[in-house]
């Protein structure tokens, strides 16, 4: 039978996150996929009732996504009912529960006063920004 | 074809890449695309979007019990993430530009490539349930790269310790450009790097493995998201059907999983690899 490895040397545990931690990552978790799956779900109904005749050719043929990737774009289209803005507003939450819990991380490691974990972090979240909010658009 | 029935075969697509996606640990868009680009000829950029939203679907669905359950390493998990975040931006990067070039074709060719080089990988994979001789570089000591689960088989808890984290960040940001270009989890090369150069034990190993595939999925997902190549009429469904299916795959059925699940599995990738392979390639 093998023996677990002895973690000599290590400090993890003098450091270890505090159990509300886990806790409330595994709450941003589910709270941020339930979010995005009841605006998703709501908004596939809403587009079936109000496209009735649309056919499987006309979605592949126009992604209509374009429009609605700048706030501006994105407010003015869920006001005036498109339903192809709430999808992408349910994609949205859905992309950006990862981002939350690397937030969350970033504030534990940084009440638990361990600058190099929180610098990492940072840096995560930076650079998950930079994708979506520089690069990404950039590509276009 | 009707859009409720074009919409409900992309629901139960879903379903099934989010069923087998959440027992085989390799996320389910390995299904997802192919069946896109084959079945519903959706071009290459646009079902790799939908691939990463397939990916964040599976690691939040079944991410919240695992972190819940402390088998997630949270610590090493966003350690490494400071590898795979830009490896995934670079890959996503380069298959926009690519496809700004009308190299879609090549894309396929090389992503049925990969579905096939994973297979073995996947199939050979030996989980190693309580690693031994786990000596800890002095970054994994520095960052406290260590923790304990408690292993219910076992009724004890079980402590690790991170090894060699060189390498792991070096396969780790190779695992990032394949997430991020394909549009894929690389699960198998993020377990691999976490098992073979750091000797986790396989709980904690897939465990972050999932929760390092959905923030490496969001940083592959946000270029193409906001470049423009998600479709979110095609994409909504499809998330739906995934978080359900990783929602059934990993809280009732958890007999199921690993191995047996990953070589019944592994036939179906290799057909699907093929197929998009000769996609690539122009033929029927």
């Amino acid at each position: 039978m093998t023996q677990p490895s002895t973690p000599s040397g290590g400090d993890g545990d003098a450091r270890a996150l505090p159990p509300s931690a886990y806790v409330r990552m595994s709450h941003v978790l589910r709270a941020g996929l339930l979010a995005a799956i009841a605006v998703l779900a709501t908004g596939v109904v809403a587009y079936v009732a109000k496209y009735p005749n649309q056919t499987s050719g006309g979605v592949l043929g126009a992604n209509p996504i374009l429009q609605y990737l700048s706030l501006s774009g994105l407010v003015n289209g869920i006001a005036q009912g498109h339903v192809e803005a709430y999808l992408t507003l349910g994609l949205i939450v859905l992309v950006a529960t990862p981002l939350l819990r690397v937030a969350s991380g970033f504030y534990y490691f940084q009440v638990g006063r361990e600058r190099t974990m929180a610098a990492v972090t940072i840096t995560v979240l930076a650079l998950l920004l930079f994708g979506i909010l520089v690069l990404g658009p950039a590509l276009r | 074809m009707d859009i409720e029935f074009f919409l409900l075969l992309l629901l139960v697509t879903g379903l099934v890449a989010g069923l087998v996606g959440s027992m085989t640990g390799l996320g389910g868009s390995v299904v997802v695309i192919p069946i896109l680009v084959i079945i519903f000829s959706v071009p290459f950029p646009d079902a790799a979007g939908v691939g990463l939203i397939t990916i964040l679907a599976t690691s939040s669905a079944t991410g919240a019990a695992y972190v819940r359950d402390h088998l997630t390493d949270l610590r090493i998990g966003m350690f490494l993430e400071i590898a795979t975040v830009p490896g995934a931006l670079i890959g996503a990067g380069l298959t926009v530009f690519l496809a700004h070039r009308n190299f879609d074709d090549a894309l396929l060719v090389a992503l049925g490539c990969v579905l096939l080089a994973i297979i073995p990988s996947s199939i050979a994979r030996r989980d190693i349930e309580l690693p031994v001789g786990v000596v800890p570089d002095a970054r994994s000591r520095r960052l406290g790269l260590s923790g304990h689960y408690h292993d219910g088989p076992l009724d004890r808890d079980v402590p690790y310790v991170a090894g060699d984290t060189s390498p792991a960040l070096g396969v780790m940001f190779g695992a990032g450009v394949i997430s991020g270009m394909f549009g894929i989890g690389a699960g198998v090369f993020k377990v691999l790097s976490l098992e073979r150069y750091l000797g986790l034990p396989m709980k904690v190993a897939t465990a972050t493995s999932n929760f390092m595939m959905g923030v490496t999925a969001a940083a592959g997902a946000g270029i193409l998201f906001a470049a423009g190549y998600v479709n979110p009429v095609i994409a909504a469904p499809v998330a739906i059907g995934t978080a359900g299916g990783a929602y059934l795959g990993s809280h009732l059925l958890p007999g199921l999983r690993n191995r047996t699940v990953r070589l019944l599995f592994m036939p179906v990738v290799a057909v699907l690899a093929i197929e998009v392979i000769l996609r690539g390639f122009g033929l029927p």
